[in-house]
């Protein structure tokens, strides 16, 4: 049996052999094409079929987790009753339920505590924390730390950050330098959000880019988190070598108002690189620094585009009035729409009584597309 | 002597067209290799992604929503109230009225209570006349700006307008009746902000049928598979266009084209490149050509990216007659680009888009319904000459099919990995089913319909617009009886 089997392999073979060559590349094809073929039909069926095993999981264990956490902690009887959270103690017949011993009821539970705590703040959001170390959850989120797949470290650095426990530097901070743009964006958030002293350590040694996709969140939390300590941001203004870090510490100074910072962002006037300037130029004008007036207006014909618009902005924020005739002149003679744009709506937001004839004097000499450049500007109901 | 010759002939297009064939499948597997990478890529990102993130941040770059209408008095409504429902903290609206003959304006006008405006703005590109702009008097619609201009008879024009009207540095390019996603924008910005050394000037995603789709107040309600057979193939064929192709050609920065349902676009780039061409055909296509173009001759190190999530729902063509106009402007559109930027091929002075981008879709857009004409007349030359080894010509035949299926079945692998749109196994079955009958039904039109684009363009006929007949979305309560609802374009 075994023989003849061997036989009719033998002479297919010797027939295949036979046969030209773009024949066998053919079936050779045929048959790679149908074993794929079937192999994504299987992975498709057992695809779904997992994904339907997970909901039916889910859906099964949410109910036991939401049990849980109502009754050892919403419905704690200890809650306000002045107890310090350490004391509060848990049921540990519930918290010990073998059904919390698998792996994937653990994460589920992680992510629910991780949800609550995002609702529940002071001692709710403390006893919450409390479960998750009673329960060893810190210990899955440090496992996962050690990883070699980036993703499950950045699902282990968000974890501990979310239930607010302590990563040593020394495991921290090198990350918040990674190549890996991901992991350094996550390494960072948490940085910031888990360091009570330094916050912004990471600042002084961040060689890596700050992304822009990333400053996005790391503002969010830098603005959101609670008791955070705010530094002053003049500091990598001056002798950060990051761009990114110093872009980003513009913005910063310009939200939280840092009125110190403006000698160290003027001397960012004279920089080299021509987006940072805008960057400067627009963080002058946030914070209003009229002593920056007078250099910008200096500067303002060696400009290119883009930095000039952050001038004629700038002098709207600052309103100081002392520039209302080289705005005048801008908006009447300079050919570009943006510009003369931006020259009428920082002359509007000056919204003095001289601003407001030089308007109406704009209005009679300037020609008919200035006119409707200043009708747009003042119509409330256009924004930009 | 003559015997000779038609062996040589024949020998020669023998080994060409199998070269050819070789080559194309070949791509399809690395094509198939690299969209899985690039999806696993993005799934890993996407696992600890959090987009609300983003939702109240004041550093989120504007983006500008712009949306061209023409008739669409019908559903005009619904469809500006969906676009003005993202979930992203600093964007606008622009529709563009583009000279509609039914109440599409008025039926905004006294919707979203707009008034006429003064409204500055700098021409930027060059475009029909525009007859007014509007804003509305309540604050709730504070995004939306309606723009009515004189009718430019094509998308491109339309476009232009909202790209001169437009406050922000990106904007997002769809239709009107098209259905996104809530997260759109912040999707689609993203890989804009996250790629270093490298400015990223078009982003795209998947598109899908929302024919038999539930939508309610332009939103989606509930995804399923279209019934329509037409719109069924499309569903599948978009899957493989997208979800392997694009995700594919994405992962070596080499994608081909940014779909004109949906994609994001670096305005400056754009205005810099001259924005949409009203004549062309393939304006999305040709848009991205000459932003490459435009961003190789200034040494600008660019990308266009794509990702696998479904952001757009739009309605495909039911009927033969208007699938085959659609298909056919298509086709013209492709021949008149490659024809327009024909220096870019195998240019390397355009790097990976005149080494890759260019030669394929010469090579394996346009040409390959030719090919496959002259493949079917050389057969049947064969055939009537007796010349066909049969048993040869059954193995590549079912060569070629096998081969083909095993590709689709993989682009719908790779979609139901990533994410299970369809909630059920009907649905999964409805388009996996167009898998084994594509190439026998639905393939031979895509040929035949590109042939006839490009003789319509070699010989300069006019192309007439003609009549759009949208079926409308699914209500929720809808009845099966649901009439077609036809809107009337320029011809």
């Amino acid at each position: 049996m075994w023989n003849d089997l061997v036989e009719l392999l033998f002479q297919a073979y010797e027939q295949f052999s036979l046969l030209p060559l773009f024949i066998e590349i053919a079936l050779a094809f045929i048959i790679i094409a149908i074993a794929a073929t079937i192999i994504a039909y299987g992975a498709i069926m057992y695809k779904r079929y997992k994904s339907y095993v997970h909901e039916k999981r889910v859906a099964f264990i949410n109910p036991i987790i939401e049990d849980l956490i109502t009754e050892q902690v919403l419905l704690n009887d200890s809650l306000g009753r002045d107890i310090p959270t350490e004391e509060i103690e848990f049921n540990p017949e519930a918290i010990t339920n073998k059904v919390y011993k698998k792996p994937f009821v653990r994460q589920i539970l992680i992510d629910t505590l991780i949800q609550y705590r995002k609702n529940f703040r002071g001692e709710v959001g403390d006893l919450l924390r409390k479960l998750y170390l009673d329960m060893g959850l810190d210990k899955d989120s440090f496992a996962k730390m050690k990883s070699v797949r980036w993703e499950k470290k950045i699902k282990a650095v968000v974890e501990l950050t979310q239930m607010d426990i302590t990563i040593s530097d020394v495991t921290i901070l090198p990350l918040t330098n990674s190549t890996n743009a991901s992991l350094r964006a996550a390494a960072r958030n948490a940085y910031i959000q888990l360091s009570k002293n330094e916050p912004f350590k990471f600042f002084d040694i961040a060689t890596e880019p700050l992304l822009p996709w990333d400053q996005l969140e790391m503002f969010k939390i830098i603005t959101t988190t609670k008791d955070i300590a705010i530094p002053n941001f003049s500091r990598w203004v001056s002798y950060s070598s990051n761009k990114s870090v110093v872009s980003f510490c513009l913005k910063l100074i310009a939200h939280y108002d840092q009125q110190s910072a403006v000698p160290a962002v003027m001397e960012l006037l004279n920089n080299k690189d021509h987006y940072f300037r805008a960057d400067a130029i627009s963080c002058l004008g946030k914070l209003s620094a009229e002593a920056s007036e007078e250099k910008m207006v200096k500067i303002y014909n060696h400009q290119p585009l883009n930095c000039q618009l952050e001038i004629l902005k700038a002098m709207g924020n600052i309103a100081s009035g002392k520039y209302l005739e080289f705005l005048k002149s801008e908006f009447l003679f300079s050919s570009n729409f943006d510009i003369r744009m931006n020259a009428a709506r920082a002359i509007i937001k000056h919204n003095t009584q001289n601003s407001r004839l030089l308007v109406e004097e704009l209005m009679e000499m300037t020609y008919e597309e200035n006119q409707l450049i200043i009708k747009h500007c003042l119509n409330p109901l256009i924004k930009y | 002597m003559g015997v000779t010759f038609v062996e040589i002939a024949s020998g020669f297009f023998e080994t060409s067209v199998f070269i050819y064939g070789v080559s194309l499948l070949l791509i399809y597997a690395l094509l198939a290799i690299m969209s899985f990478l690039n999806i696993a890529l993005f799934l890993r990102k996407e696992s600890y992604t959090d987009y609300k993130v983003i939702v109240g941040s004041p550093l989120a770059p504007g983006i500008s929503v712009i949306a061209p209408a023409f008739n669409e008095g019908l559903t005009i409504i619904s469809n500006v109230r969906s676009l003005l429902t993202f979930d992203y903290p600093n964007y606008e609206v622009i529709i563009i009225n583009d000279g509609s003959t039914d109440d599409t304006l008025e039926k905004v006008i006294n919707e979203f209570s707009l008034v006429k405006v003064d409204f500055a703005y700098d021409i930027k590109l060059s475009a029909k006349p525009v007859r007014g702009v509007y804003k509305s008097r309540d604050e709730a619609y504070a995004k939306l700006i309606v723009v009515d201009k004189e009718n430019g008879k094509a998308k491109a024009d339309a476009t232009n307008v909202g790209i001169n009207v437009s406050n922000f540095p990106y904007f997002l390019c769809t239709d009107v009746d098209c259905i996104l996603h809530e997260q759109t924008l912040g999707m689609l910005i993203r890989p804009m902000l996250e790629e270093e050394n490298m400015r990223v000037i078009a982003t795209g995603a998947t598109l899908r049928m929302a024919n038999s789709c539930e939508v309610d107040e332009g939103v989606l309600i509930a995804i399923k598979a279209p019934r329509p057979l037409l719109a069924r193939f499309q569903e599948l064929e978009y899957i493989r266009s997208f979800v392997m192709g694009k995700m594919g050609w994405s992962y070596i920065n080499a994608v081909p084209n940014v779909s004109g349902g949906l994609g994001m676009f670096d305005k400056e780039i754009a205005v810099k490149a001259g924005g949409y061409d009203p004549a062309s055909f393939g304006e999305d296509m040709e848009l991205r050509m000459r932003m490459s173009r435009y961003v190789y001759d200034n040494k600008i190190k660019a990308s266009v990216r794509y990702i696998p999530t479904t952001l757009c729902w739009t309605e495909g063509p039911t009927s033969v007659k208007i699938f085959m106009r659609q298909r056919t402007r298509w086709a013209r559109g492709l021949l008149q680009l490659m024809l327009a930027h024909k220096k870019m091929l195998f240019n390397p002075a355009y790097g990976r888009v005149g080494l890759i981008v260019f030669p394929y879709n010469f090579f394996f857009e346009l040409l390959a319904p030719v090919v496959e004409f002259l493949g079917i007349i050389y057969y049947l030359f064969l055939i009537y000459f007796g010349l066909v080894n049969w048993p040869y010509a059954i193995i590549l035949l079912i060569f070629v099919y096998t081969y083909s299926v095993m590709i689709s079945s993989l682009s719908v692998l790779w979609d139901q990995l990533t994410f299970q749109y369809y909630k059920t196994w009907k649905d999964v079955i409805r388009v996996i089913a167009m898998v084994f009958v594509e190439m026998i039904i639905y393939h031979p039109l895509i040929v035949v319909f590109s042939l006839r684009g490009y003789w319509f363009q070699l010989t300069n006929r006019k192309h007439s617009w003609g009549n759009m007949q949208r079926a409308g979305f699914k209500k929720k309560s809808d009845d099966k009886s649901k009439k077609p609802q036809p809107a009337v374009s320029p011809s």
